[in-house]
C-alpha cells in the first residue's frame, strides 16, 4: 500500500478547503446564484460526499474547483480554493491545466463525455501520462496496459487498440477511472460516477473507486444524490440546498442525528427495504429559482420549523452545540456543523415536524420574495 | 394459468400468457438484411390483480420497459396474449382494441420527453379525451380541471407549457393524463426515477393515494429496488427477457431463491453508513450479456456466483431452468433453489 502523494498538504491535514466560494451564472437579464458561500473542508485520503438535489450547486462547486466552469456565462465571484498550499481561484490558466489530471482529476457522470470518440482507449490513457510526465510512446502504453488491468479490465494489452463504443458503459467507466488516477492525483472528483450505469455494474464500480482511493492515499470528493451510495463510499458529507451548505457532519452523524429540516426531510423521503409499510413524509413544495433567491433561508418557504427569522435571515454555519458537548471538534473532519436557526430535535426526524406544544411553523411575510440577495 | 404465474387472491384483471417480442436484428444500409433477432421479452407470463401493485425490476436489456410496452401495445408482441377481465387483448384486433385500450395507460420516466413541447399541460391532458370522443369540449375542460386537482395541481398549471413546469409537476401532468380515460391499470416505466428524492417521495404518495381512490393496479417498471419494494405487492425479477423470480414482495426480500436476485438485493446501497460497513456484498462479474445472443442454458449462468460456488456443474449450460415453486406464489427459474439460501450473506 502506497500513500504517497505529489501534492503538498495545505492547512491543516485538509487536502481541500473550500471558503466561502459564490459563482453566478449571467443568463441574460437574470443572475442565477447557483452557489452562495459554500465552505468544506476534505482531509488527505479522505471521502466527502456532497449531497443535494438538482440546482443545490453541487456540481457547480466541484467544475468551480477545476475550474472548468463554462466560460463567460459563469464565474467565480468570491471565495479561496485552497489546495496544495495554492489557491485555486489565483492560478493561471496554464498552471491550472498542469495541475488538472495530475493532482486533481475527475471521473464525470457520463464516462462517453469524457472520451475522445475517435482515439483509441490505449492512446488515450497513455495521452494522459505523456501530457504530465516526460515518458517515451512505448513506456506509457506499457503503463496504460498496467492500469487498464488495475481497473479490472480483462486482456488490457489487446483492448488498448480499441475505441470507447466499443466497450459497454461500465467498462468504460473503468477506463475512465484509469485515466482519472493515472499520475496518482491528491484529489479525484466524481461527479454522479455510477447514476448512469446498473445496479450491478454500479456494485462494481463503486467498490473499485473505493478501493483504488483507499490504497493510493487518493481522497475522493463524490458527489451524489444517492444516500446509499453515500452511506457506503464516504467518511464525510456536506449536505446543500440551493447553493449553500446546510448541514455538514460524519457520515454516521448526520444519518444518526440530523439536525437541519432539510437533511432529515430527504432521509425520510427514501424508501427503504427494511421498513416497509412506513408511508414517505416528502418534504412540500420544491427548491427556489436561483435567479429570484430571496434574503433569508432559501428552505424556509418548505420548512415546517420555519421561524420568523428564518424569511429574514440566512443562519451562519457553525457547530452543532449537542455535538461540541459530545466531544466533537469545533472544525474539520469530525465536527457536525449547521445553518439552521431552529435546529431538528432527535425526537422530530421521524415525525417531521417540531413536537412542540403550540409550534406552528412562521408564516411568509408578505414582502418575501420582494428582497433578494445582493448580486455579487 | 401457467406455470410460471402464482396464482393471486383476486381474479386477475391483467393476464400476460407466455409473451414473446423479438426484434430483428438488420445489417447494411442499402440493403437491410435481417442477421439475427433479439429476444426482448422471451416468454414472459405475470398477472395482475384490481387495486394491485406489481413491479418489475431488471437492469437495462433486461427487456422490462418492451414488456411494458407490449401490454399497454404500442409494441406488438411477436406471440402470446394478453387478456384484460378474461378477454384478448391484441395489438392486432383495430375495433376492440380501441375500446379496451383506454383501460391500460402508461406514465414515462421523462415527462419532458412524452409532453408535446408545444402544448399547453390542459391539451395534453385533454387528448385521450378527444382521441377517444370522450364528452364536449366544455366537458373536458371540466374533467381537465377535476384532473389536475386529483394529481395535486392548480386549475392554472392547465395554461403552462412543459418547460414552464418542474420535473415534479411534468411528472403529475403526465399521470393526469394517464388517468384521463379513467384506467384500471397504469404502466408506470420508470416513472419516479428522474425525479430529485423530495420530489420522488411526494410522487410517491401520489401514486398510493390515487390507487386508494381509484382502486388502480400498477405495473410499477423500476431499477431501484427500494422503491419497488416500496410500492409492490408482488414482484417479478427480469433477466434477458424472462421473469427469473416471482414472489409476495416481502418473500423476495426476504427469502431470495434466484442467484441473480441475490446479487441485485446485495448490489443495493442501504442509506445506513451502520449497515453499509459490516455487508458483505456480492458482486458479479462483467456486464449483463447481449440479448441478441443469451447464453445456452440458464441465462443467467455466465454470471452466476452460486453456479461458481457448486462447482460449475454443466446442467445449467445446457439446461433453460424452469419455474421452479418455492411457496405459495413464489416462483424462481433455477436449477438449485434450495441451494442457495444461507450462501449468501
Amino acid at each position: 500500500m502506497s500513500a504517497h502523494s505529489h501534492a503538498q498538504v495545505a492547512t491543516g491535514d485538509a487536502v481541500l478547503s473550500v471558503r466561502d466560494l459564490a459563482v453566478r451564472f449571467d443568463s441574460g437579464r437574470n443572475v442565477i446564484h447557483a452557489v452562495n458561500g459554500v465552505s468544506f473542508d476534505l482531509e488527505a485520503g479522505g471521502a466527502l460526499g456532497l449531497v443535494g438535489e438538482s440546482g443545490s450547486g453541487k456540481s457547480v462547486t466541484s467544475l468551480a474547483i477545476l475550474r472548468l466552469l463554462p466560460r463567460p456565462t459563469a464565474r467565480i465571484a468570491a471565495g479561496e480554493i485552497w489546495f496544495g498550499g495554492r489557491d485555486l481561484i489565483r492560478l493561471s490558466d496554464r498552471e491550472m491545466r498542469r495541475l488538472r489530471g495530475k493532482e486533481i482529476s475527475l471521473v464525470p457522470q457520463d464516462p462517453m463525455s469524457g472520451l475522445n470518440p475517435v482515439l483509441t482507449i490505449g492512446e488515450q490513457v497513455a495521452e494522459t501520462i505523456q501530457a504530465h510526465e516526460d515518458v517515451r510512446r512505448g513506456e506509457a502504453r506499457r503503463r496504460a496496459a498496467e492500469l487498464l488491468g488495475a481497473v479490472g479490465i480483462p486482456r488490457p494489452g489487446d483492448q488498448l487498440g480499441r475505441y470507447p463504443h466499443q466497450f459497454s458503459g461500465g467498462m468504460r467507466q473503468r477506463v475512465m477511472i484509469a485515466i482519472a488516477l493515472a499520475l496518482r492525483p491528491a484529489l479525484l472528483i466524481a461527479d454522479e460516477p455510477t447514476t448512469a450505469l446498473d445496479v450491478t455494474v454500479q456494485a462494481q464500480v463503486l467498490e473499485l473507486l473505493h478501493q483504488l482511493t483507499v490504497e493510493r492515499g487518493t481522497a475522493i470528493l463524490l458527489i451524489s444524490h444517492d444516500l446509499g451510495i453515500m452511506a457506503r463510499m464516504t467518511r464525510q458529507i456536506t449536505v446543500m440546498y440551493a447553493g449553500h451548505v446546510v448541514e455538514s457532519a460524519p457520515t454516521v452523524e448526520i444519518f444518526a442525528r440530523p439536525s437541519h429540516p432539510y437533511t432529515a426531510g430527504l432521509l425520510r423521503s427514501i424508501p427503504r427495504i427494511a421498513d416497509v409499510g412506513q408511508p414517505l413524509t416528502p418534504i412540500a413544495g420544491s427548491p427556489p429559482e436561483l435567479d429570484r433567491l430571496p434574503r433569508g433561508c432559501p428552505f424556509a418557504p418548505r420548512c415546517a420549523w420555519a421561524l420568523e427569522v428564518c424569511w429574514r435571515e440566512m443562519p451562519p454555519l457553525a457547530p452543532v452545540e449537542a455535538a461540541l458537548a459530545a466531544g466533537a471538534p469545533q472544525s474539520g473532519p469530525g465536527a457536525h456543523l449547521l445553518a439552521c436557526h431552529n435546529p431538528v430535535a432527535p425526537g422530530e426526524v421521524e415525525a417531521g415536524k417540531p413536537l412542540r406544544p403550540g409550534f406552528r411553523p412562521a408564516p411568509q411575510p408578505p414582502e418575501y420574495g420582494l428582497v433578494t440577495e445582493e448580486t455579487a | 394459468m401457467t406455470e410460471a404465474s402464482p396464482s393471486v387472491t383476486g381474479p386477475a384483471l391483467l393476464e400476460v400468457r407466455d409473451l414473446r417480442v423479438h426484434f430483428p436484428v438488420t445489417r447494411g444500409t442499402v440493403v437491410r438484411r435481417r442477421v439475427g433477432w433479439v429476444h426482448a421479452v422471451d416468454g414472459v407470463s405475470l398477472e395482475l390483480a384490481t387495486a394491485e401493485t406489481v413491479g418489475l425490476v431488471g437492469e437495462s436489456g433486461s427487456g422490462k420497459t418492451t414488456l411494458g410496452r407490449a401490454i399497454v401495445g404500442l409494441i406488438p408482441p411477436t406471440s402470446g396474449t394478453v387478456l384484460f377481465r378474461g378477454r384478448p387483448f391484441d395489438a392486432k384486433v383495430g375495433a376492440q382494441d380501441r375500446a379496451e385500450r383506454p383501460h391500460l395507460q402508461m406514465v414515462f420516466q421523462d415527462p419532458m420527453a412524452s409532453l408535446d413541447p408545444k402544448w399547453r399541460a390542459g391539451a395534453s391532458i385533454a387528448e385521450p379525451l378527444r382521441v377517444n370522443h370522450i364528452g364536449t369540449r366544455a366537458e373536458r375542460r371540466e374533467r381537465v380541471r377535476d384532473l389536475l386537482e386529483v394529481v395535486g395541481l392548480s386549475p392554472r398549471h392547465a395554461r403552462r407549457y412543459p418547460h414552464e413546469l418542474s420535473g415534479g409537476q411534468r411528472q403529475r401532468v403526465g399521470l393526469a393524463r394517464a388517468l384521463a380515460v379513467s384506467p384500471a391499470v397504469i404502466v408506470a416505466d420508470e416513472a419516479v426515477s428522474a425525479l430529485d428524492v423530495s420530489i420522488r417521495a411526494q410522487i410517491i404518495n401520489l401514486l398510493q393515494q390515487l390507487q386508494r381512490d381509484l382502486n388502480l393496479s400498477y405495473l410499477f417498471i423500476a431499477h431501484d429496488l427500494a422503491v419497488v419494494r416500496h410500492m409492490s405487492d408482488r414482484i417479478a425479477v427480469m433477466y434477458l427477457g424472462q421473469i427469473v423470480e416471482q414472489s409476495g414482495a416481502a418473500d423476495l426480500y426476504r427469502d431470495p431463491r434466484h442467484p441473480y436476485t441475490v446479487s441485485l438485493l446485495s448490489a443495493v446501497p442501504v442509506p445506513d453508513p451502520a449497515v453499509e460497513a459490516r455487508r458483505k456484498r456480492i458482486i458479479l462479474p462483467g456486464d449483463p450479456p447481449n440479448p441478441a445472443s443469451p447464453p445456452p442454458g440458464c441465462r443467467f449462468h455466465t454470471r452466476c456466483w452460486l453456479r461458481e460456488q457448486l462447482g460449475g456443474p454443466e446442467r445449467c449450460a445446457v439446461e433453460e431452468p424452469a419455474p421452479q415453486r418455492v411457496s405459495a406464489g413464489h416462483t424462481a427459474a433455477c436449477h438449485f433453489i434450495h441451494e442457495v439460501q444461507g450462501r449468501a450473506a
